[in-house]
This record gives structure tokens, C-alpha cells and sequence, in this order.
């Protein structure tokens, strides 16, 4: 069934059926991913996919439903289900559907993307892939070398007249190497995400992960100790996304954050300034509004080390008082809307890689860590993660280092920052670092 | 769930292509989830997932587009993109139909979807109510349930055509544990391919407590001092140390790529002798079990390693092509988004002789694991880390002082040859574990082992 009509045709049944308002959310895409191994393509994806996720007023009460048959006899499912959901929600938790406001211009489709044939893509891939397994001579085979492109579009309908969609694409090539010395195994991976093919540098891509996995060769371990640490733009943002939620409202509220009461005061050293920016031109998760319709915004979360704003949703800014900064997002069609991220990142300072290291002198320079999802606590702030990257001995890289672990706390960690570098990177999730210089970490080596 | 004709012709205008090998999977699934936070309902969602996912096979290459538009016309335009990045020599024939016939391995007593969710909603205000009460230090709790009905269908050139009903229900509850700085949470999520009867089988308030018993336990701990000591991990969870360190270098899905550890060592000896891994996809009513595989395989019984032997692979249909080896029914998929590949199911350290109070008296100094949260590991490179959520240091061969913040970290190759004893009280414990075809149920188990040395991380 075409997409609106279905929208409508539910909304208008549910308030026959005794909904007194509704909304549908419509999510749609495609996708094409190509695997290469060994100058092969060795996997196609080609899909395409779209649902609708239902929610509704029954007698004072929030319910939800979803389906991806979109087809009428699912109507009467989402609306059946969605009603015996509701009355297990408390009244008080009823979310109010949202009318509309001014929506920012927003650019975020190029069809000249999908206009480059399947074979000058594949073409690109294998440029990729061979560049990353001639860029150093201890490269021995390739983990992943991967292309893809992705369409998303959403539309929101509801009863109280918003009608409103985007569309949005991007491309992106994704390539691992797999450095080999004797029995030692190291690897190394780079990526590129954009919105036109002309930016897109196969070559360069490719040799910076065949460099990164070689570096790593010949590591060790370190004494367990105290070190100063510039965590690199990777390393950085992959924590940073590990904690990301101790600065949403809903999170502070219902106690999973200690940043309750923190609003003005000093949370970071005051060379941290961190946004979260939906409008961030060719920013992977710029939006023109959230799942709930609200428009997208640009917020300094951490501003010189002050905590300025949290994020929120529409229900968890109603519960502090505020507005919502336009955070309500559904992770897919099943999930309810909570808070998330849009462009998430740590502004860049001035100092080059060359100066952060400079300074400190001696320590660690962290590339990478790993085992996030099990190593941290998001509550405490705690993690303890194995990591590697290379030690640092009056400024210069002597070797690099493997087998360690790096224990800290997050809240502690970003009151620690002594120094920001100018390298800012965006990870493939839209959340992003420079470089930084920590005063101190503890690591267990031998 | 699709009709024969459109089965055929899907599959007759994928062969049309050129592909030796063509494949329809289609699902179904009825999903209900209920999550209760600090003694109230959070949310109630209830949906449909429902779409199909063609598969071509060209040689060593494969070929995968999904839908939601199940139409006749949409199934065969798909099937025929597929030329646009592989095509064939010459057009293979359809096989005669085979319709499978499996024995039901998970008999269900109460479909979860005919179960009014205020009786589920009861479970979860029981299971909330009994961890607040544990202690006064419990300030927040979480308890969730959730229910699967997965229809699937399955039909290939092959001839194949299978269906099977998978239902799965399962139970979580965490604990958050509060002083003035520290925050300790304690967690238990147990499950199987059961119904309602579920909660006959459990008792969520026993379970609730003993999520609330970790988290004030944890919160009273010093930090765990860090360096390289024995390690004795306990049944249950503690499997996730297999799982992770050896379970996905395993899978075909590594190994056909060259980026395994053990590629090459089938008949060696990898692990210590006393360590006997088992991939049993057949348990009735296991979490991880089904009739088939997402291929249409019939699941089995897969001995992994034996007295420290490798004797076998996790193999799917094509990584089977590419390393010359016969499916071993465990090529799996978190839904019709995803190409199926070889995977996990229910996997487990076996027992072994030592009793667990051997094991601890066995060790004079180190760190007992007695529960583990989740971990990671890069099969490339065998390194893995893993977070203990409950421990304990070893004194003189007696559990002594509760530490928090542990994290093991190592090789899965050195680990499994320095497992040097393992006990008889295996147990085994749900997760979802997550690769490239996607978020999946599967049980980790083993019973108490003995780590002779590991690394350990930690801040105290």
C-alpha cells in the first residue's frame, strides 16, 4: 500500500476505535553493501526495507505497536495491540503528541550517489582493497574490505495535523588489514563516509589501515603503573560513546547518571567543550527533526568544562521543566522513543598529534580499546578496558605496546583533559574527538 | 506463508541468472516485550516482523537482498538484481521439492502470545518488589520480560522446503545497588525456547534477590588489584570465557577467511587436555536450540574440541564451499535482514572430575570469578577481554574479600592451554551474542575452571 494512505488509514480507524489522538512513524530504506576477498566480490547485500511503528491516547494512556506488513489487514493488529499495551502504562506517563514548529532547511539526499553504476562501485572497492594490501610489506591478508550505501527515509503523521519527512543517503568503504610477523597478528582498519563518490579516496583509505595494522607490529607490554596518555580521536570517541548516555535528562532522572545537579558547574578540564549538533553540515547524523517532529538544533552540552545543557526528549524535558533539544529518537521501528545523540563530538582545540605528545613527554599513546560493551559501567563511570597503541618516551613513539589494561572513571577521565588536539574524528556513529592529553591513567601490564 | 508458485518462480528466475544455488527465507514473527522500572511499567510493545530474504550462490560468491514486499513480482526482481555483480555459466535446475519433516526438539506448554500481559506485568512487579526489599541500598531496579513466535519458512533449489515455529520467552532483572559515590548493579536473565512455563520453572523473586545480593555485595568491594594471577571462574556464565576466546574463532565464518587462530589446527592439540567444548544446538528446550538451522539443516550435536583435541568447526553452507566441509547445522541469523552464518548455539565447556571445592582449595592466591558480564573478542587476533561482575580474591585456598572493577584480558590460545582444572557442575546461562548476521540467543555454559594464570585489570 502507498505510504500516506497507509499512515492515514490507520489514524483514521484508530480514532473510530476510540483513540482520542494518534501518530504513525514511518521508517524506510535501502541498502547495498559489497564484500571483496581477494580481488572477488564475495558477498552482494541488495535490500530494501519499511514499517510503520503505531502510537495512541486510549483512554488517557499511551500504547504502542509496530509492524512491517504493510498492508491493510495489519491495521487491525497495531491497533488491538497498541490498546491492550496502553492500559498497562500509568496515566501519568501518557506522552502528548507534538503539532509541528519551524523545521530548519535540510539537504541530506544526493541522487547523483545512487546514479554510479554497481560495477565503477566495485571497481572502487578493489582500488581500496589493493591498496591496503600493498600499503606496508607485512601485510598478509585483509580482515574486511567492505562498500556500501544506505537510503533512509521518515515520515511522520499524526492526528494533530504534522506531516512531515526527510530522506537522507550516504556512502561509505570500510577496509581491515591483517599485519603478520612470525606468529604476531596485528590489525588495522580505516574508513570513509560521505555524500559524493569525487570525495571518496580508495587509495588512501586503504594504505592508512595497512600503516596503522604494521605500526602495530612488535608490541609488548608495559609495567603496571600510573602514565600520562593522549588518547587518540578513535580511542577517545569510542569512550565517549560508551558514556554518551550519562548526558541524557531521562538518564539523570531516573538515577543512572551522577550528573544530577551538575547544571553550571564544572564537569570537564575548561579545554572541553562538547556539542551535540543535528545540523552539522555533512554531519552522518544530521536530522531536520527527531522522531517526536522536533526540529533539530545545535547545543554546547559541555561548554569550557561547564555542563550546560543535558539532552532531551519531549517527556523527559516536560519532567525538568525545559524544552526538548530535539534528542527523541527511536532505535528502529520497535523501539520506543528515548534519548539519543545526533552529531556528538568534542571540539577541536588547537595543539597537532606532534604537540600533544610533546607535552607529556612520557606515557602512552592509546589507538584503540577494546571490549567496550563489556568493560564499562555506564552507571558508575567506571571501566577498565584492554587497549593498545604505543609507548611515548620524551615526546617520540618508541614502540608499540599491546596487552594492557586502562582502568579510570569517565567522570574523572574528562576532568583530566590537559589538552586538546586539532585532529578532530568523526567515528561511522556520528560521535566524535580530537586527540587528548590525560594526566593520568592506570594501566596493568606485567 | 508464500505459495508454491511464487516460491518456484522466485527461485526459477534466481537459477535464471546463472546461480548454482538459490535460497527463499521467510519469517514471521510475533514479538512482545514489557519492561517495568522501579516498580512501574516503562513500556509494553507488541509487533510484527515479517519479511523475506533471497540468497544466490555463484561458486564461493553469495548474493543477499531482503524485503518487506512480499509480492510475486518485488521476490523476482530481486532474485535478478543479482546479475548486475555475479553471473553464471549456465542455468541449473529446479530439485523436486523435499518437505522436511523435523521432531518437535522444544515442546511449548503456553504460547507466550495467548497470555494476557497483565499476568506477565504481575511477574515483573513480584521480581521488582523483591529486589528493593533485599536492602535498603537497592535505589533502582529494572525487570523485564520477553516473547518471541517465529514462523520460518525455508525453501532452495536443492529441493529443500521446510517450515518450523520457534518460541522463545525469557526474563530479566537488574539491580542497582547506591551508596554516596558508587553505583553496583547486579543482573540475571534467564531463558530457553519455553513459553509462559517459564516463570513455573523459575522463581522470579529468588532470581531478583540474588540480582540485588550481587549489587550490595559489589558495592562494599575494594577495586580489584591488577596483574597476571590464577583465576577460578564458576559455572554458568563464566562459559562466556569459551564463548569469547575460543567459541567465534570456531565459526567458518572466521575460519574460511584465513582470520582465525585455529585455522589449520583440526587434530591438534589446541587446549589443555581436561578441556572437553561441546556446540549442542539440539538441547530440548535450550535457549539456542531449534529443529533447524536457518539454512534448513538440522541441528546437531558438535564436539569442538575433545581432551583438548580440535575435532571440529561451526559450518555453514558457504563458508562449508569455501573450506571444503559439510554444514555442521549451524548457520544462524538474527532475522530476514541478515545472510545466515555459521554461529554459536548452545555451547559449553563439559564437566570434568574436580569438585569446585577442590578447585578453591587447590589455589592459595587469586581472583575468583563467580559471576561474569559479557565480553569481546577479534577472531583475528584470539585477543578477548571480559569484565567480572562479581569476584572475589582466593586466600589460601578460601573465597575471601569481595573485588569490583575486574576485567580478564588475554589470548583465547594461551587461555585454553592454561585451564589446568575444571570441575563437575556444569550449568549453563543465556546471552545474546552479536556478529554479522546479527543479535542471537545463545547459551554459554561450563562448569567451576581453573585458570592457572591471566591477566587481570583493575584499579586497586
Amino acid at each position: 500500500m502507498e505510504k500516506k494512505a497507509f499512515q492515514k488509514q490507520i489514524i483514521n480507524q484508530a480514532l473510530k476505535q476510540g483513540f482520542s489522538d494518534c501518530e504513525v512513524f514511518y521508517l524506510g530504506g535501502e541498502s547495498f553493501e559489497i564484500l571483496l576477498m581477494e580481488g572477488e566480490v564475495s558477498n552482494y547485500e541488495n535490500s530494501s526495507e519499511a514499517g510503520v511503528s503505531f502510537r495512541g491516547t486510549y483512554k488517557g494512556r499511551t500504547g504502542y505497536a509496530f509492524s512491517e506488513h504493510l498492508e491493510e489487514e495489519s491495521i487491525g493488529f497495531l491497533i488491538e495491540a497498541a490498546k491492550e499495551n496502553s492500559l498497562l502504562m500509568s496515566a501519568e506517563e501518557r506522552e502528548d503528541l507534538f503539532g509541528g514548529e519551524e523545521y530548519p532547511e535540510f539537504h541530506g539526499y544526493y541522487p547523483e550517489l545512487e546514479q554510479v553504476c554497481v560495477e565503477k562501485r566495485i571497481q572502487l572497492a578493489k582500488r581500496m582493497e589493493e591498496a591496503a594490501l600493498n600499503g606496508a610489506e607485512s601485510i598478509a591478508s585483509l580482515d574486511y574490505c567492505v562498500l556500501g550505501m544506505g537510503k533512509r527515509e521518515v515520515a511522520i503523521v499524526n492526528s494533530l495535523g504534522l506531516d512531515i519527512s526527510y530522506t537522507k543517503n550516504f556512502a561509505s568503504g570500510y577496509v581491515s588489514a591483517i599485519a603478520r610477523n612470525g606468529e604476531e597478528t596485528k590489525k588495522g582498519s580505516a574508513f570513509w563516509k560521505g555524500t559524493d563518490w569525487a570525495d571518496f579516496n580508495p587509495e588512501e583509505t586503504g594504505r592508512k589501515a595497512a600503516r596503522r595494522g604494521a605500526a602495530l607490529l612488535g608490541a609488548g607490554t608495559v609495567d603496571s603503573g600510573t602514565y600520562a596518555a593522549v588518547l587518540d580521536g578513535k580511542a577517545m570517541t569510542s569512550l565517549l560513546a560508551s558514556f554518551s548516555g550519562i548526558f541524557f535528562g531521562e538518564n539523570v532522572q531516573k538515577g543512572f547518571s551522577l550528573l544530577k545537579d551538575k547544571l553550571g558547574d564544572k564537569v570537564a578540564a575548561s579545554c572541553v567543550t562538547l556539542r551535540d549538533d543535528a545540523l552539522l553540515e555533512g554531519g552522518y547524523a544530521s536530522v531536520p527533526f527527531d522522531s517526536e517532529g522536533v526540529a533539530g538544533k545545535n547545543k554546547a552540552v559541555i561548554d569550557k568544562g561547564c555542563l550546560k545543557t543535558l539532552l532531551y526528549n519531549r517527556k523527559s524535558a516536560k519532567m525538568d521543566g525545559v524544552a526538548s533539544t530535539g534528542n527523541g529518537f527511536k532505535a528502529g521501528l520497535t523501539a520506543p522513543v528515548k534519548t539519543a545523540c545526533t552529531n556528538f563530538y568534542i571540539q577541536k582545540g588547537e595543539k597537532t598529534l606532534e604537540e600533544l605528545l610533546g607535552q607529556m613527554g612520557n606515557g602512552l599513546y592509546i589507538t584503540d580499546f577494546m571490549g567496550l560493551h563489556a568493560g564499562t559501567n555506564a552507571v558508575s563511570g567506571d571501566f577498565s578496558l584492554s587497549a593498545e597503541g604505543f609507548l611515548v618516551e620524551k615526546g617520540r613513539i618508541t614502540r608499540p605496546v599491546e596487552q594492557i589494561t586502562i582502568a579510570g572513571n569517565f567522570y574523572a577521565l574528562l576532568l583530566d583533559i590537559l589538552s586538546v588536539g586539532v585532529d578532530l574524528y568523526f567515528a561511522a556513529g556520528a560521535k566524535g574527538s580530537p586527540s587528548v592529553l590525560v594526566g593520568k591513567i592506570a594501566v596493568a601490564g606485567k | 506463508m508464500l505459495k508454491k508458485n511464487v516460491v518456484e518462480n522466485t527461485v526459477l528466475a534466481a537459477l535464471g541468472t546463472g546461480a548454482d544455488f538459490a535460497e527463499i527465507y521467510m519469517e514471521e514473527t510475533k514479538r512482545n516485550t514489557l519492561s517495568v522500572v522501579n516498580g512501574r511499567v516503562e513500556s509494553a510493545q507488541s509487533g510484527l516482523d515479517y519479511g523475506v530474504g533471497i540468497r544466490l550462490f555463484f561458486g564461493n560468491k553469495a548474493i543477499y537482498g531482503f524485503t518487506n514486499d512480499t509480492s510475486e513480482k518485488n521476490l523476482i526482481r530481486i532474485a535478478r538484481e543479482a546479475a548486475a555483480a555475479a553471473r553464471g555459466e549456465r542455468v541449473y535446475a529446479l530439485q523436486g521439492w523435499r518437505k522436511m519433516n523435523f521432531s518437535c526438539r522444544n515442546p511449548i506448554r503456553i504460547m507466550p502470545d495467548e497470555v494476557e500481559k497483565r499476568k506477565k506485568a504481575e511477574k515483573l512487579f513480584l521480581a521488582s518488589e523483591a529486589a528493593k526489599n533485599y536492602s535498603s541500598l537497592i535505589t533502582q531496579t529494572r525487570a523485564n520480560c520477553l516473547d518471541v513466535v517465529q514462523n520460518v519458512f525455508i525453501a532452495n533449489s536443492e529441493g529443500l522446503w521446510a517450515e518450523e515455529q520457534r518460541v522463545r520467552s525469557r526474563f530479566n532483572v537488574e539491580a542497582i545497588a547506591s551508596s554516596a559515590t558508587e553505583k553496583q548493579s547486579g543482573h540475571l536473565g534467564p531463558g530457553g525456547s519455553v513459553g509462559f512455563e517459564l516463570y513455573e520453572q523459575i522463581d522470579v523473586e529468588e532470581r531478583a534477590r540474588e540480582a540485588a545480593r550481587i549489587a550490595v555485595t559489589m558495592l562494599g568491594a575494594k577495586p580489584c588489584p591488577a596483574g597476571r594471577m590464577p583465576v577460578v571462574i564458576e559455572n554458568g556464565f563464566g562459559g562466556v570465557i569459551f564463548h569469547e576466546a575460543c567459541g567465534h574463532s570456531l565459526e567458518a565464518t572466521a575460519v574460511a577467511r584465513n582470520a582465525s587462530v585455529f585455522c589449520g589446527k583440526m587434530g591438534q592439540q589446541i587446549a589443555s587436555s581436561v578441556v572437553t567444548a561441546i556446540d549442542d544446538g539440539t538441547i530440548p528446550n535450550g535457549w539456542g536450540s531449534a529443529a533447524m538451522d536457518d539454512e534448513g539443516t538440522p541441528t546437531q550435536r558438535n564436539v569442538l574440541i575433545e581432551n583438548g583435541v580440535l575435532r571440529s568447526y561451526l559450518v555453514d553452507k558457504l563458508n562449508g564451499r569455501r573450506m571444503g566441509a559439510k554444514s555442521t547445522g549451524s548457520s544462524r541469523r538474527e532475522s530476514y535482514r541478515f545472510a545466515p552464518t555459521s554461529r554459536m548455539t548452545n555451547t559449553f565447556i563439559d564437566n570434568g572430575k574436580s569438585t569446585p571445592t577442590e578447585i578453591l582449595g587447590n589455589t592459595e592466591f587469586g581472583l575468583y570469578a563467580k559471576q561474569m558480564g559479557g565480553g569481546s573478542v577479534d577472531p583475528a587476533t584470539g585477543s578477548f577481554n571480559f569484565a567480572v561482575l562479581e569476584g572475589y580474591m582466593i586466600r589460601d585456598g578460601k573465597i575471601a574479600e569481595p573485588v569490583r572493577g575486574a576485567t580478564l584480558i588475554g589470548k583465547g590460545t594461551e587461555v585454553l592451554q592454561k585451564i589446568d582444572m575444571v570441575g563437575n557442575n556444569l550449568a549453563r546461562a543465556q546471552g545474546m551474542c552479536g556478529s554479522i548476521s546479527g543479535s542471537i540467543p545463545t547459551d554459554v555454559g561450563q562448569p567451576m575452571i581453573r585458570v592457572k594464570e591471566i591477566t587481570v585489570g583493575g584499579r586497586g
